[in-house]
């Protein structure tokens, strides 16, 4: 927290995909950049560009035009192997369809990226099985995903997320898929789990309510951001 | 350092490979058994035509009673004996027949008879095979007792067994009758009935004199491991008994020989065809594998894994499913070996031996992750370019692509392409043991893959435009049952070019197994002659003729004219000056005869028959008569018969497929060049071969002068070969063909996983169970008719080259098997299909979407 330099900046950007015969262009010159420690909601309608620009900011895809700067490195000149290794250390992801490997447990799907690392020792199993207490699933280390509701797939998604204390967390509509009640619940636990390891949240949303449990909101709209505001300190429950 | 990381690396992707494995058994169960079939196919018809074809040459060394033999009008000089001994030093056994001819005589009959006399040592003789006796236990105890002869003799001499008979200068009694001698037909003077004695009693005999008119025949079986083998063994004989009579076990019979090198290389062909469709099923199967797991591999590449840590984590996967599908295969593949015979008992007397032959487990087990890894570089190689996006869009992105995109973006699948073909036609080199069948084989899968791949790409293209330009609306399940073979993701091509390729393959061992036994059928003709007559006056021939035609159970009637005559002259220099040798053949009066007609087992090579108009004198000479006289179609030659001289133009060279003993085949003329010379006749006729012993008796009692050689049982044996080959041939090809139709299953099974969404989605759209049922029908059905279609076409050309340019067969082309194979290849699509898609309809669709 002592460097004063923003986590993550991003320049210029633009995104074009061809579909058959059209071309589309999702992101049509966005700039922002977000200071360490803060919580912030990408905001917009369905087809604004959201998921897109996660994915950019992830080093999943690559944009036709501009750049992007994780911890004050520019990525989008980075190779695959480059970007899997950026992903490795300093990005945890929560996809809103939770993405965990169908083939292995609970506990193995979070220990995955301290594996990919290299550091799935008795120490890594500790900090494994720590999160998913910490997310309430301290039962449940042996389950496979498909033995686990919704809810509870996205819980792992978090402990997974955050297991390598990454400096940055990418969500996409990560309560997108789960009803309001359990949604709520893994807001809540996302925002403790951010607090207590202190690192950077880029939520996006199409949800009012959830964007307002953030600190701030950038609203897109096709492919342009159209306002960037401040909240009131977290009106967190 | 580095050497850790890598270390670490592997076992960290091996753990993973591990963990992830270990979850989903039941998806991997499907994998290991297509890599398991495709393994069993090919370990199993490889070990059975191993097997089959030594019974085969087993069967074949019978009628030869050795491996080897050499036979000569002399006794051995030092030199030869020299080359005799060094066989039997290097590990092979030998045994010394001498054969002649002679009278025998008895107080019961006035008139002496001419007999074929054969010496034998009983201990060692025959190697292979068994002479069959009534009337003692065993040919060492016949022969310590007297002499061994055959019915005709009996006949003949109006005597018993327990009679003695006058050979030479000794009485020696009757001790048994002989009715099998397998190897009767490769001896030489074989006139008249069969006596067989000990070496002793020949001595004793004293008809052993200088200069009597003997064969000796040595016969040599090789050890069993190690010591000298026969190749090596037949060219120290040929050094040193050039230009005797030297022969090993394949050509003791031209049909045998000939129908052996066909199932040969029939059978080393139909185990590259097992390799080929077992490479498809572990390739279909690795593909659908690593096809699932492109969601895995989306995810780990989101959370920060290389792709080179992915490769390793599917690398070692791959590895452990083919050793464990391999070994599986080994297993299977034994197993139906093991299983096999006993269900064949019926036809072979003497099955198989299986042994458990480690070299083969090695090879197919090598084979079998060979092909796996090799099949799974394409696949493997596109993990470094599968992007993590592809959890948000999957393959959605269809934009046009330039052609140099394409080709760069297709290098690695092109370059892996090349290197598989090139590996299977080096394994093909590998197990056929040929060069040259292993680059018509990986130009053949080459040429099919090229061909299919093609034509699939142009099939689905049309389809995707045709509801387009049909004026009118195909009805729904029609349109959405074409339009599923054209979706992104479905990858259709993949799919019809290996059913393609597996259809090809398996129609071509059908057709190619046709046409060999076709030809195996028309030069081993049921209808050989069995009885054959000789020393027929030209005054017996019409009542002969008359009577045999009479005669109940006599299928078939032919005299052939021969007459005595000795070869002078060729080409207008005097015989001597060709340097046969003085025991050639040639040098002595031997018969020629006369025909109108071609016979029908005669093959002409060179020139034409003669018409019977023609008032030339002609002459056909046999091919390897011409090769060792130097003579050609147009030659000339002179033989002296009797105090006439003979002159002849070579009409034609010929090759004949089939043994009559007495009438020597080595020329025949027309009836112009031998009209009125003094001829003797020469017949054969076909009768059941329990009948033959009594048609000897009833002949004997009408023509006392005319010869009856009972042959009924030594063409048995011709015959039994050629039809346990016909059945090996079978056999083997049906095993191949239902690899082929299992992995043609298995690739239909294999698009099953794609469906379950689809089904679900459909399904929950209001689709009813039947409306899913017949879109899916209408694809499971174009795949099947196009990639039969597909597959007869490039099978017929694949067949008719590979029989012309390898098997030295004709290919007959034929539609009914054509037609059968499209229809059938779309039966067998649905029923795949149906059997693999029939639970996924059952399920709840709101089950499969949660747990997709």
């Amino acid at each position: 927290m002592s460097n004063p330099a923003p986590i993550l900046e991003v320049r210029g950007l633009f995104k074009r995909i061809h579909s058959g015969t059209h071309e589309v262009e999702i992101l049509r010159g966005v700039d922002f950049a977000v200071a360490r420690g803060e919580a912030l909601a990408i905001r917009g309608p369905s087809g604004s560009g959201k998921s897109t620009l996660l994915g950019i900011l992830a080093g999943l895809d690559a944009p036709s035009l501009g750049s992007v700067w994780i911890d004050g490195e520019d990525i989008t000149g980075l190779d695959e192997d480059a970007l899997a290794i950026l992903r490795a250390r300093k990005i945890g992801f929560v996809f809103q369809s939770y993405q965990l490997v169908p083939t292995l447990t609970a506990e193995e799907n979070v220990l995955l990226p301290l594996d990919l690392i290299g550091e799935g020792d008795r120490a890594g199993l500790a900090r494994a099985r720590e999160l998913l207490d910490q997310v309430g699933l301290g039962e449940r280390y042996d389950h496979y995903p498909v033995q686990l509701s919704g809810g509870e797939q996205q819980r792992v998604a978090l402990a997974r997320a955050f297991v390598n204390r990454p400096p940055l967390i990418l969500a996409d509509e990560p309560t997108g898929n789960l009803d309001s009640t359990t949604g709520a619940h893994v807001m809540q636990m996302l925002d403790e789990l951010n607090r207590r390891e202190g690192a950077t949240l880029v939520l996006v949303t199409h949800d009012a309510d959830l964007a307002a449990r953030t600190e701030r909101v950038i609203t897109l709209q096709d492919g342009r951001i159209v306002s960037d505001e401040r909240l009131a300190p977290a009106v967190s429950s | 350092m580095s050497a850790r990381t890598g270390r670490s690396g592997w076992a960290t992707a091996a753990k993973i490979a591990w963990r992830e494995s270990r979850a989903a058994w039941g998806k991997f169960a499907f994998v290991i058994a297509a890599v398991a079939v495709g393994v069993g196919a090919l370990s199993g018809v490889r070990g059975f035509s191993g097997a089959f074809r030594n019974m085969l040459l087993r069967d074949a060394r019978t009628l030869m009673a050795a491996d080897l033999a050499v036979r000569m009008y002399h006794e051995p000089d030092a030199r030869e004996q020299a080359a005799l001994d060094e066989i039997t030093a290097r590990g092979a056994e030998r045994t010394w027949i001498t054969e002649t001819v002679s009278m025998v005589s008895s107080d019961a009959s006035p008139r002496p008879l001419m007999v074929a006399v054969k010496a034998v040592d009983p201990d060692v003789y025959p190697f292979y095979g068994k002479i069959e006796l009534r009337g003692a236990a065993s040919l060492k105890a016949a022969l310590a007792q007297g002499a061994v002869v055959t019915d005709d003799l009996l006949v003949r001499l109006g005597v018993n067994l327990g009679d003695a008979v006058r050979l030479g200068d000794a009485e020696i009694p009757l001790a048994a009758v002989v009715t099998v001698e397998p190897d009767r037909m490769t001896g030489s003077f074989n006139v008249g009935p069969r006596l067989l004695l000990s070496r002793g009693n020949l001595d004793r005999t004293g008809l052993m004199q200088r200069g009597s008119r003997a064969a000796q025949r040595y016969l040599f079986k090789m050890p069993a491991q190690g010591g000298i083998d026969i190749a090596t063994a037949r060219g120290l004989l040929e050094k040193v008994f050039r230009p005797y009579w030297i022969a090993d076990y394949r050509e003791t019979h031209p049909t045998i020989r000939r129908g052996l090198d066909r199932a040969t290389n029939f059978l080393s062909l139909v185990s590259l065809v097992a390799l080929i469709v077992g490479a498809l099923g572990v390739a279909m199967a690795m593909h659908s594998h690593l096809e699932q797991r492109l969601d895995t591999i989306a995810i780990l590449k989101c959370i920060g894994a290389r792709s080179g840590q992915i490769v390793r984590i599917y690398t070692l996967q791959t590895l452990a499913l083919g050793v464990i599908g391999s070994a599986l295969g080994i297993l299977l593949g034994y197993g139906v070996q093991a299983w096999a015979p006993r269900f064949l008992a019926q036809y072979f007397p003497t099955p198989p031996n299986l042994e458990w032959q480690p070299v083969a487990a090695v090879q197919a087990l090598a084979i079998g992750l060979l092909t796996t890894l090799l099949f799974s570089v394409p696949t493997l190689l596109r993990v470094r370019k599968i992007r993590p996006a592809l959890i948000f869009r999957r393959e959605m992105e269809r934009r046009a692509k330039s052609v140099g995109e394409r080709l760069r973006e297709a290098r690695g699948a092109l370059v892996a392409g090349a290197v598989i073909v090139a590996a299977i036609g080096g394994v093909a080199t590998w197990l056929g043991d040929s060069v040259q069948l292993g680059l018509w084989f990986a130009g053949g899968l080459l040429a099919s893959l090229l061909v299919l791949a093609t034509a699939s790409w142009s099939l689905l293209a049309v389809l995707e435009r045709l509801p387009h330009w049909l004026p009118f609306r195909l009805p729904t399940a029609i349109r959405h049952g074409v339009a599923n073979l054209h979706r992104p993701g479905v990858h259709a091509e993949a799919v019809l070019t290996a059913l393609g390729v597996g259809v090809t393959f398996t129609l071509s061992v059908y057709l190619i197994q046709t046409s060999v036994l076709d030809q195996m059928i028309k030069s081993a003709p049921p209808e050989m002659p069995n009885v054959f007559l000789m020393n027929v006056t030209r005054a017996e021939v019409e009542p002969l003729t008359q009577y045999l035609k009479d005669y109940p159970g006599v299928e078939e009637v032919e005299l052939t004219p021969t007459i005595a005559a000795r070869l002078e002259m060729v080409d207008g220099r005097p015989l001597a000056e060709l340097n046969l040798g003085e025991d050639s053949r040639f040098a002595q009066t031997r018969g020629i005869s006369w025909r109108e007609d071609k016979p029908d087992e005669v093959d002409v090579l060179r020139g034409s028959w003669w018409t019977p108009e023609d008032k030339r004198s002609l002459v056909a000479v046999r091919e390897d008569v011409a090769e060792e006289l130097g003579v050609d179609v147009g030659s000339k030659l002179a033989w002296l018969a009797g105090r006439r001289n003979v002159e002849a133009e070579v009409a034609n060279v010929f090759r004949a497929e089939s043994i009559r003993p007495g009438a020597s085949l080595h020329f025949m003329l027309n009836r112009a060049a031998l009209e009125g010379a003094p001829a003797v006749f020469y017949g054969g006729v076909r009768i059941a071969p329990d009948k033959a012993v009594e048609l000897q008796r009833d002949a004997f009692a009408r023509f006392p002068t005319v010869l009856v050689l009972n042959a009924a049982d030594v063409i048995r044996i011709v015959q039994d070969v050629v039809d346990q080959i016909a059945i090996v041939v079978q056999v083997i090809s049906a095993f191949a063909i239902l690899g082929g139709v299992i992995i043609l299953t298995s690739s239909v099974v294999a698009t099953r996983f794609r469906r379950v969404r689809e089904t679900a989605i459909l399904r929950t759209l209001g689709a009813t169970r039947s409306k899913v049922a017949r879109i899916f029908s209408v694809e499971f059905t174009v795949l099947g008719l196009a990639a039969g279609a597909l597959g007869a076409l490039l099978a017929s050309g694949f067949s008719a080259l590979l029989l012309e340019r390898v098997l030295d067969a004709a290919y007959e082309p034929a539609l009914a098997p054509l037609l059968a194979t499209v229809i059938g290849t779309a039966l067998i699509a649905n029923l795949a299909g149906w059997l693999a898609s029939f639970r996924i309809l059952g399920r709840k669709p709101l089950e499969v979407l949660r747990h997709e």
